[in-house]
């Protein structure tokens, strides 16, 4: 019988954020097929991971807990999965949509001489294999792909596999692999992680992002979109030209050439909306455009739209919210 | 020292969605005829990282544009010559594909071909595919390391030194040379070539290389095969938020956002 591998990244021990989600997507693909889902757990001092992966309903769960692999190193990863994927013969692999995982599923994909295919939101098995929706230039179209030498590697796209459901009780005991990791035969070496705190939360896992773009004219008005962003318990992000102009941090832009997320609730104010910048972004369960243009393309994207002076339309914004805070008060 | 940077032509990302069309054959997107394509932005960060390597190494260093593709637009590609000392183009139609092991066969087989390169520097993906796997699968192909996310590359005879960009904060990363580092957009700001470069540069022609020459095959991966592209005329329904006055329309938002879920509950002193 086939199976379907879940590669279990970790941080600080805990699953990360996307796990469930692929689980989700183990479990459409052993739908599909009639396989069983395994979950390898992988990272330094994984105890909660593995904890939490044993109510993800997987057949077995494997865990290399390994000390080198506290930092993100993608060689070593690859080495590990390699031999994690010698041991189990996996069908189809799940990777997480991660700089780690989408690093380690293309360097995997090319040592064993097969396909893989990044953001999926959608498979479909036929008779030649599985094929695959994967967007394109941003989220404004789709490519059809499809995947025939096994395993399948598949990265799910942020958001499109809504995140499964732990079961009631533990379905397999977490089981120790010894992986063959010998640091002394990789090519690459890790020195030193430095973790930034002065550039705002952590755009990745924020629940609400206000985002501004070329239309805010300057570094001044993005106090504005942190005020709100402050109100909501969200973050601040900007499209490219805020970046390249310097009115903010590199590290803040969201797009193609920045960070993809995908909030619960996501503020476009002044950004027109080419595809490099809704690449970032196109996942958001709720989008906003706030533009003055009514032809810009970012309404066609969203699913809220303003056409105003983003100045008033934020300031009012703003005013009822504050009215709410009142409201909470009294 | 010789670098090797790879540079791909994409459709200009800065294009509205409305511009972009499904090729006759529904394989690929194609952008409108009147608007040329460029060098996809990340390449050009690596090449400003190949720039920053020569003048620390006071321009001992040779930097060799490479790309392969099909439907080139000399014109377009031709501007790395500005900073580039050569430009090294392979031009096929089987080149014309998403398959990122054929194009990592080829673009290996042209580094050992072009002999003794030291490092090779690419974009982190390009703005049309948005894979991200090329250099890394052009790396397991030469058998040399490579290095991702770099926001800053150093160099010495033997090594190079990383700082590898990580969702809170970066790691200092290094390798033994020869090796392939891919670049992201927090390296920093381009520098801008002077009228007179861009005139030398166009001057100056790109050397042409065939399959044949390198001897690989035009055959693309079987295990991995595009079916087709569809344009989404749009993604979602936009219900557009009324009113001519600005504030009352931002008003309004916040009540329909509230509705939506959105924005789940207004908490003094912030949260939701």
């Amino acid at each position: 019988m086939g199976t379907v591998l879940v590669f279990g990244e970790t941080e600080a021990g805990e699953l990360s954020t996307g796990f469930w989600e692929q689980v989700s997507t183990g479990r459409q693909l052993c739908e599909q097929t009639g396989w069983t889902m395994d979950v390898v757990v992988v990272g330094c001092d994984t105890g909660p991971g593995e904890r939490a992966a044993c109510r993800s309903g997987a057949t077995r769960i494997l865990v290399v807990d390994d000390s080198r692999l506290d930092d993100p190193w993608p060689e070593a990863t690859t080495e590990v999965l390699a031999d994690v994927c010698d041991e189990l013969s996996p069908d189809a692999i799940v990777m997480p949509r991660s700089l780690l995982g989408a690093e380690v599923s293309a360097r995997l994909a090319f040592r064993l001489g097969i396909g893989m295919a990044m953001d999926v939101m959608s498979m479909e098995r036929d008779d030649d294999g599985l094929v695959v929706t994967r967007p394109v230039f941003g989220g404004a179209a789709t490519a059809s792909i499809r995947l025939s030498g096994r395993p399948w590697i598949i990265v799910p796209r942020k958001g499109a596999f809504a995140a499964a459901e732990p079961v009631a009780a533990p379905s397999a005991k977490a089981v120790p692999f010894a992986s063959g990791l010998d640091s002394r035969t990789l090519k690459t070496t890790p020195l030193a992680h430095q973790r930034l705190t002065d550039t705002g939360k952590d755009l990745e896992k924020a629940r609400v992002i206000v985002a501004g773009g070329r239309g805010m004219g300057g570094a001044e008005p993005f106090h504005l979109l942190h005020a709100i962003a402050d109100r909501l318990d969200g973050a601040v992000a900007a499209s490219r030209p805020p970046c390249d102009t310097g009115w903010v941090e590199p590290m803040l832009q969201v797009g193609l050439t920045g960070k993809t997320v995908a909030p619960d609730l996501y503020m476009a104010v002044g950004i027109s909306g080419a595809t490099q910048h809704m690449m970032g972004c196109s996942s958001s369960r709720v989008i906003v455009a706030i533009n003055n243009d009514p032809d810009a393309p970012i309404f066609r994207m969203a699913s809220y739209g303003v056409v105003g002076d983003w100045r008033e339309v934020l300031a009012g914004f703003l005013e009822a919210l504050s009215d709410g805070q009142a409201k909470e008060i009294t | 020292m010789r670098i090797v940077v790879l540079i791909k032509q994409v459709p200009d990302p800065l294009l509205p969605v409305s511009e972009l069309t499904v090729s006759p054959d529904g394989g690929k997107i194609l952008g409108p005829e009147n608007v040329p394509p460029v060098v996809n932005g990340y390449d050009e960060q690596a090449m400003e990282a190949a720039l920053r390597i020569k003048e620390f190494r006071d321009g001992e260093c040779e930097i060799i544009a490479l790309s392969a593709g099909d439907n080139f637009v000399l014109d377009v590609l031709q501007r790395s010559l500005v900073e580039a000392d050569d430009l090294v183009l392979i031009e096929d139609e089987s080149l014309d594909t998403s398959d990122p092991h054929h194009l990592a066969r080829v673009l290996g087989a042209a580094i050992q071909h072009l002999g003794d390169v030291e490092l090779v520097l690419g974009g982190r993906q390009a703005s049309d595919w948005d894979h991200g796997q090329v250099p890394l699968a052009l790396a397991e192909h030469l058998d040399w390391p490579c290095l991702t996310l770099a926001r800053a590359v150093r160099v010495d005879d033997t090594r190079v030194e990383v700082e590898r960009v990580l969702s809170d904060g970066y790691q200092m990363m290094k390798c033994g040379l020869p090796a392939v580092v891919t670049v992201t957009s927090e390296l920093g700001e381009l520098r801008y070539p002077t009228m007179q470069m861009r005139l030398q540069a166009r001057r100056r022609r790109p050397v042409q290389v065939s399959l044949e020459d390198l001897q690989v095959g035009t055959d693309i991966d079987p295990e991995w095969r595009t079916l087709g592209v569809s344009m989404l005329e749009k993604t979602r329904d936009c219900r557009f938020i009324g009113p001519d006055d600005g504030t009352e329309a931002g008003r309004q938002l916040a009540a329909v956002l509230l509705e939506e879920g959105a924005i789940v509950s207004i908490q003094p002193g912030g949260g939701v």
